[in-house]
């Protein structure tokens, strides 16, 4: 029979191809030291992904691979092994695999493993990155709406915050804005875990937008990769709630045009 | 939504040769069935025995509950067959074409008011070429719809263009649609192409311009935009062409039984746009066309046809695929990887987006839908929508999703718990 492309696997593979600017800029920036990295968490959560599936009979995505570049690329420095390991797999197992796998999460699991290894382990350095890895989120982005595998709306809102900010001035941390925008384009643009409606998505990128811009200017000390996971994570929590005021107005609106549902 | 600026939905392309530019050809089967209207199971009583000889126009059988509503031969010929499942519920009546046959005439001039027009359309087989929502099928006997939707648009793939069928039969598709607004509380909503429009303007009766992509001509969409569907407030749809056949019936007394169908399809050597009769054999409309091999005769489109004998009582297309081949079975670690007990979930996409013409929230119906949350879904118009305006998506989805499978489910429930 016919079958259209769009199954859950399409779009983590889109998402992938989405990525590869970044990916590649960073490799070929990080060198084999982040190759190691990208390496070490790769391999974690292919065994994760294969217990589940032995387990639960829960088939693995190519989405895993997304984590994998997430979590290494913003992951603190410096950290070994085993402290890459238990940040990966608790991000990996409560953020996603309990819940069924990807597409079945509540929140971003590479923004559980960021801010778990951020909480646990507070002495290591977060990443800073070169230029054009933070510049090659754009082609990212384009990539990702032109395929209709990233939210535009969250893109959007939070690319006008950003805007806005930049125009009137607000005096930010170095850099905050440009790794607030590769988070925005790497964990916040995940379709499963941003809002599902089209007035929630863009109160959950006003809303990353607005935490970024509160935590540049109230959290002292804190690192660009830090305050843009801390909003990712805050972000990805409210997006339940957008999605509930925008359905709810949708049917009040509907209800108010025809009387009825 | 964003998309709405480039026209909401999508244009999915299937593999068929390409179409006879010629005029449509009347080919009438040697074999017909009489069917009930898809997924209805409906407890009849047949009127004919097998081996009568039947007019074109005839009833066959009628509702066991409400024997006003008649299905009738659509060609003169002999009762061959008929097949009853258990309970008296109708499973086929089949007809051999018998070229002598004579039509049954109807008094027309009488049908004047809405009891005698609702007589005369049950009489003459016309009743099950409409249908209701919520749920589905034929409306009862006796039902007002708050409104009736016309569907002079079909943007599924393949389909035969209404503006086509309805070519110089202005006069009757006016006449239909007037006698429609005797049926209805509400108003008579036309459904069509931007361009010129199909009738002159009449009392309660809309032109409505639909988008060229798909689902913008289908009509649980179109009923969802326009007049959604409730328990308490059904609403109709019928095709613009059965409207026209109306009109010809208010006219002549005889109900054209003829209809412009499409034969398409990867597993054709030559697509047509031909005449034929509801129930038509479609083994005998695709045996000169269809390439060698296997292949699956689908009454209706590639989005939500499915395996027939017969062409559907509301069907206007007939698709050809080759039948897919038995693979050999997978490694079960390569099935452990790629299979799961559970339906895979579903992603939020611009493409499912524009697989429900951007009219609901998408990923909130999927979501009520696969969780079985029949508030939700009511609330967000489930009532309004039956399997084939979803077909696009569970096409986009890969066919994982099993939507139409949640959503009869889901529609049943709702019949039973709160339409009882």
């Amino acid at each position: 029979m016919n079958r259209g492309l769009w199954d859950r696997e399409t779009v983590a593979l889109m998402l992938l191809a989405a990525y590869m600017p970044i990916a590649l800029f960073w490799l070929v920036y990080g060198g084999t030291g982040a190759l190691a990295r990208l390496g070490i968490a790769v391999l974690i959560l292919a065994v994760w992904n294969i217990a589940f599936m032995l387990a639960r009979a829960q088939p693995p995505s190519f989405a895993a691979l997304i984590m994998a570049l997430a979590v290494a690329m913003l992951a603190p420095e410096d950290l070994g092994v085993f402290h890459l390991l238990l940040g990966i797999s608790f991000g990996a197992v409560m953020g996603e695999l309990v819940f069924g796998g990807w597409g079945r999460n509540v929140v971003n699991p590479a923004t559980v493993a960021l801010s778990f290894l951020g909480f646990g382990f507070p002495g290591f350095a977060w990443p800073g990155f070169d230029d054009p890895v933070i510049w090659a989120a754009i082609p990212a982005a384009v990539i990702g709406i032109a395929t209709g595998v990233m939210p535009v709306a969250v893109l959007a809102s939070a690319f006008a915050v950003g805007c806005a900010v930049v125009v009137t001035g607000v005096p930010l941390p170095e850099n905050v804005l440009q790794i607030a925008g590769l988070v925005l384009v790497l964990i916040v643009a995940d379709p499963v875990t941003s809002a599902a409606t089209t007035l929630g998505r863009w109160l959950n990128g006003l809303l990353y937008a607005g935490l970024v811009l509160l935590f540049a200017l109230q959290w002292g000390g804190a690192a660009p990769v830090q305050i843009a996971v801390a909003a990712a994570l805050l972000a990805s929590l409210a997006t339940p709630l957008f999605d509930e005021m925008a359905v709810s107005l949708w049917i009040a609106q509907r209800r108010s045009r025809h009387g009825r549902n | 939504m964003p998309a709405r600026m480039f026209g909401s939905g999508l244009a999915p392309r299937f593999p068929s040769p390409p179409a006879d530019a010629s005029d449509p050809i009347l080919v009438i089967t040697q074999e017909a069935g009489v069917r009930t209207p898809i997924g209805q199971t409906l407890r009849i009583t047949p009127l004919v025995q097998q081996g009568e000889v039947v007019h074109q126009g005839a009833p066959v059988a009628c509702l066991r509950d409400e024997p006003s509503v008649q299905f009738v031969a659509p060609m003169p010929g002999r009762v061959a067959r008929i097949a009853l499942h258990p309970g008296r519920k109708l499973s086929e009546i089949v007809l051999f074409h018998e070229a002598s046959g004579d039509i049954v005439q109807h008094d027309h001039l009488a049908a004047t008011t809405e009891p005698k027009l609702r007589h005369l359309m049950q009489a003459a087989g016309l009743w099950p070429w409409l249908r209701r929502r919520p749920f589905g099928g034929m409306p009862p006997a006796k039902e007002r719809p708050a409104a009736i939707v016309v569907m002079a648009i079909d943007t599924r793939p393949f389909a035969p263009d209404p503006r086509q069928a309805l070519m110089g039969r202005k006069d009757s598709f006016a006449r239909g649609l007037q006698a429609l607004t005797l049926l209805a509380d509400g108003p008579v909503f036309v459904c069509q192409q931007a361009g010129p429009p199909l009738f002159d303007s009449a009392d309660r009766v809309h032109m409505v311009e639909c988008g060229a992509r798909h689902p913008q001509g289908s009509a649980g969409i179109r009923v969802h935009a326009l007049a959604p569907a409730t328990i308490e407030a059904p609403v109709w749809d019928i095709h613009a062409e059965d409207v026209a056949a109306l009109g010809d019936l208010l006219a002549v007394g005889v109900l054209p039984t003829t209809r412009l169908v499409r034969v398409a399809g990867a597993g054709l050597r030559d697509s047509r746009l031909i005449r034929t009769q509801s129930g038509a054999d479609l083994r005998e409309l695709t045996q000169r066309a269809a390439l060698p091999g296997a292949h699956m005769l689908i009454s209706g489109s590639p989005l939500d046809g499915h395996v027939a004998h017969w062409l559907a009582p509301r069907h206007r297309q007939v698709t050809v695929l080759p039948s897919p081949r038995p693979g050999s079975p997978k490694h079960w670690f390569i099935a452990a990887l790629t299979q799961s007990a559970l339906p895979k979930p579903v992603i939020p996409t611009a493409a499912l987006t524009q697989a429900f013409g951007a009219a609901l929230p998408a990923a909130p119906f999927i979501r009520a839908l696969s969780a079985g949350d029949d508030e939700m879904a009511m609330k967000l118009g489930v009532l309004s929508l039956l399997e084939e305006d979803i077909g696009l998506a569970d096409y986009v989805l890969g066919g994982e999703a099993h939507l139409a499978d949640l959503l009869r489910g889901m529609l049943d429930r709702i019949r039973k718990e709160f339409a009882t």
